[in-house]
C-alpha cells in the first residue's frame, strides 16, 4: 500500500462557468463522492488548497497576464480571453488555490511525507500557454509543479505524461525547447479534436528536440491501441529519459462515455494507464507520482473513474 | 484572395550569363526551389528550377559545395542554356483558386507572377498556396472539427449555422463538401472551442447526423474526370 494523498478543498467549486459550460462544480463533488463511497477517505491524507505566491504562478506565466486575469476578475467579467473560459469573481482566487494546493502536496512528496498523490482541482490548466488563456484553463498548474521542483528542490528530470483526452498544448509550448522537462501525451488525433495541436511529428523544438512525444489516437481506438502506446512510445522514452518525479495530467474524457470526443478508452483501461505510469514512478522516481485532475465531463462516470484511480495509487 | 496579396514579393532571381554553379548556390542559400531568370531588359525571360540545375550537373556535385574539377567544362553552362524559357506565369489579378487549379494541371511547383508588361511581381509556389490553404481552414487556431452530414436541399446550413451560433460558438472556418451519396452533402465546421459535448447533442436532436471521421475517406467520393 502506498501512502496517498488527496488535494480537495470545497473553495474549488467557487469557481463558476455559467449556463450550458460543461466544466462545472459538480465534477469535483461527483469525484469526491465517488472517493469517499468507495470508502477510500480513511486511507488518504486529504489536503485542503492554499493559495499560489504568485512568485511560483510567474515562473510559467508573464506577470501582465496574470494582472491581466486578475483585473478581468475583479472588473466582473464573465469571461477571459476565449469564449471558452466562463468565469466569476472567484476564478482568479480558486485558480491559485489550485496552483497553491498542487506545490504543498510536492512539498510533502519531496519530503517523503506521501508516495504520491490525487490533485482534484478546478480550473484545470494544460491548455493554458505563458500568456493566454484558453480551453477552460487559466494557469498551468502542471507547468507550474514542474517548474517548482526544478527550482525550489533542484530536482533535474521532471516528467509530464498527460492522459487527457486532448492535446496539452500550454505544457507542451511552455517546456519544449527544455531538455529537462519531458512532456509525452496521448490524446485524440488533432484533426478530429481541440485544440488541433499535438502530431505526431511535433516532437520539441532547440535543444528540447526528443524531449516532447504526442501519440495521437483515432476517434473510436480505445484500451488496445493505449496499451500499444505505452509500450512502443511512453515506456521507451521514460527509459531513457529517468524521471526524478512523475507529474500526471489526468483527464478523464478519453473514457467512451464522455461525449468531448471520440476516443473509447474503458473505465479498465483507465486503472491500466495510470497502474503502467506508477510502475515507470517506481522504476525510475521512487515512486513520487503527482496526479492533478484535467478534463473529464461526464458527470455519471467520474465518481468511478476518480475512485479506481485513487484506488490504483493507494494500491489496494 | 488574389495572387497578388499571397504570394512572395521578394523574389530571389538570376540571370541568363549566370552559371549553374551560381545558380546552385542561390537556391541552397535561400532554401528554395525555383528561380525566375530576368532579361537585360529586367523582364521575365525564363526560369530555372534545381530540377534542371540537377538535370544538367554531376550528382555529387550538385550535392557537395566542392571547386569545380580542373578542365570541367559543365563549369561554364549557363543558366540560359538550361532555363525553361517563356515560362507559364500567373498575373497578380489571377486567384488563388486560378493558381491551385493551374499547379495541379501543369504540374509544376510554382508560377512566376508577372504583371501585363513582363516585369516580374512575385512567384507563387506550392508552399504559398499550402499557408493559404490553412488560412482557409483556420487550423491554426485552436478549435474542434465538427463532420455533419445534411439532406442536399435548401436551408440545412442555416439550421446548423443557427444552432451553433445559438449556443456563442464562433466558427473558425465552415466548408461544404459533397458526400458519396448523391443527395447527401457533408458539412465540416471548424467551431473555435473545446466544448463541442451540446452542440453535437442539440445537432443529433435536430435530425443531423454526425460524420463518424473513420468513415470519411476522399477516395470514396465520385471522381469529376
Amino acid at each position: 500500500m502506498k501512502r496517498t494523498g488527496l488535494l480537495y478543498d470545497e473553495r474549488f467549486l467557487k469557481h463558476l462557468t455559467g449556463a450550458n459550460h460543461p466544466e462545472v462544480p459538480e465534477r469535483l463533488t461527483a469525484i469526491y463522492d465517488g472517493i469517499r463511497t468507495r470508502g477510500l477517505l480513511d486511507h488518504l491524507q486529504v489536503f485542503p488548497a492554499q493559495s499560489a505566491p504568485r512568485m511560483w504562478i510567474e515562473t510559467v506565466h508573464d506577470r501582465d497576464y496574470v494582472d491581466r486575469f486578475e483585473t478581468a476578475c475583479q472588473d466582473g467579467s464573465r469571461t477571459f480571453e476565449s469564449p471558452d473560459n466562463q468565469m466569476c469573481a472567484e476564478t482568479f482566487e480558486v485558480a491559485l488555490l489550485a496552483v497553491g494546493g498542487i506545490l504543498d502536496v510536492a512539498d510533502r512528496i519531496v519530503a517523503g511525507e506521501i508516495d504520491n498523490a490525487f490533485c482534484a482541482v478546478r480550473p484545470p490548466g494544460h491548455h493554458a500557454e505563458k500568456a493566454k488563456a484558453m480551453g477552460f484553463c487559466y494557469f498551468n498548474n502542471v507547468a507550474v509543479a514542474a517548474t517548482y521542483l526544478q527550482t525550489q528542490w533542484l530536482i533535474e528530470r521532471v516528467a509530464i505524461i498527460d492522459f487527457d483526452v486532448h492535446h496539452g498544448n500550454g505544457t507542451q509550448a511552455i517546456f519544449e525547447d527544455d531538455p529537462t522537462v519531458f512532456y509525452y501525451s496521448i490524446h485524440q488525433h488533432p484533426s478530429f479534436a481541440y485544440p488541433g495541436t499535438g502530431r505526431a511529428f511535433e516532437d520539441g523544438v532547440q535543444r528540447g528536440v526528443g524531449y516532447t512525444c504526442n501519440t495521437t489516437v483515432l476517434p473510436g481506438q480505445g484500451d488496445d491501441f493505449y496499451r500499444e502506446a505505452v509500450e512502443k512510445d511512453l515506456r521507451p522514452a521514460m527509459t531513457r529519459f529517468r524521471p526524478q518525479v512523475i507529474i500526471v495530467s489526468t483527464g478523464f474524457d478519453a473514457h467512451a462515455d464522455d461525449d468531448m470526443a471520440d476516443v473509447a478508452l474503458s473505465t479498465a483501461g483507465y486503472v491500466w494507464m495510470i497502474e503502467e505510469i506508477m510502475k515507470l514512478a517506481d522504476t525510475f522516481a521512487d515512486g513520487k507520482l503527482i496526479s492533478v485532475l484535467e478534463g473529464g465531463y461526464c458527470l455519471e462516470r467520474l465518481p468511478e473513474l476518480a475512485a479506481d484511480h485513487v484506488q490504483a495509487l493507494l494500491q489496494i | 484572395m488574389f495572387i497578388s496579396k499571397s504570394m512572395t514579393s521578394k523574389v530571389i532571381t538570376t540571370h541568363p550569363r549566370a552559371t549553374l554553379l551560381e545558380a546552385r548556390d542561390l537556391l541552397k542559400a535561400h532554401n528554395i526551389r525555383h528561380l525566375p531568370v530576368l532579361g537585360d531588359d529586367g523582364r521575365l525571360a525564363g526560369i530555372i528550377t534545381d530540377r534542371d540545375i540537377r538535370s544538367a550537373l554531376p550528382a555529387a556535385f550538385y550535392r557537395d559545395d566542392c571547386p569545380p574539377p580542373e578542365g570541367a567544362d559543365f563549369t561554364q553552362v549557363t543558366v540560359g542554356d538550361v532555363m525553361t524559357p517563356d515560362p507559364m506565369a500567373i498575373s497578380p489579378q489571377d486567384t488563388i483558386e486560378d493558381a491551385l487549379l493551374q499547379i495541379q494541371k501543369m504540374r509544376v511547383g510554382a508560377f512566376p507572377v508577372v504583371d501585363d508588361d513582363g516585369f516580374l511581381k512575385g512567384i507563387i509556389s506550392v508552399r504559398d498556396l499550402l499557408r493559404a490553404f490553412i488560412n482557409v481552414l483556420g487550423i491554426e487556431e485552436p478549435g474542434t472539427l465538427l463532420g455533419i452530414v445534411v439532406e442536399e436541399k435548401v436551408g440545412q446550413l442555416k439550421k446548423i449555422v443557427d444552432a451553433i451560433t445559438e449556443e456563442n460558438i464562433s466558427f473558425g472556418s465552415i466548408l461544404v463538401s459533397r458526400h458519396w451519396e448523391a443527395d447527401k452533402r457533408a458539412v465540416f465546421a471548424y467551431l473555435l472551442t473545446n466544448s463541442v459535448g451540446r452542440i453535437k447533442r442539440k445537432l443529433k436532436e435536430l435530425g443531423f447526423k454526425l460524420l463518424d471521421p473513420m468513415e470519411w475517406a476522399m477516395d470514396r467520393l465520385p471522381r469529376h474526370e
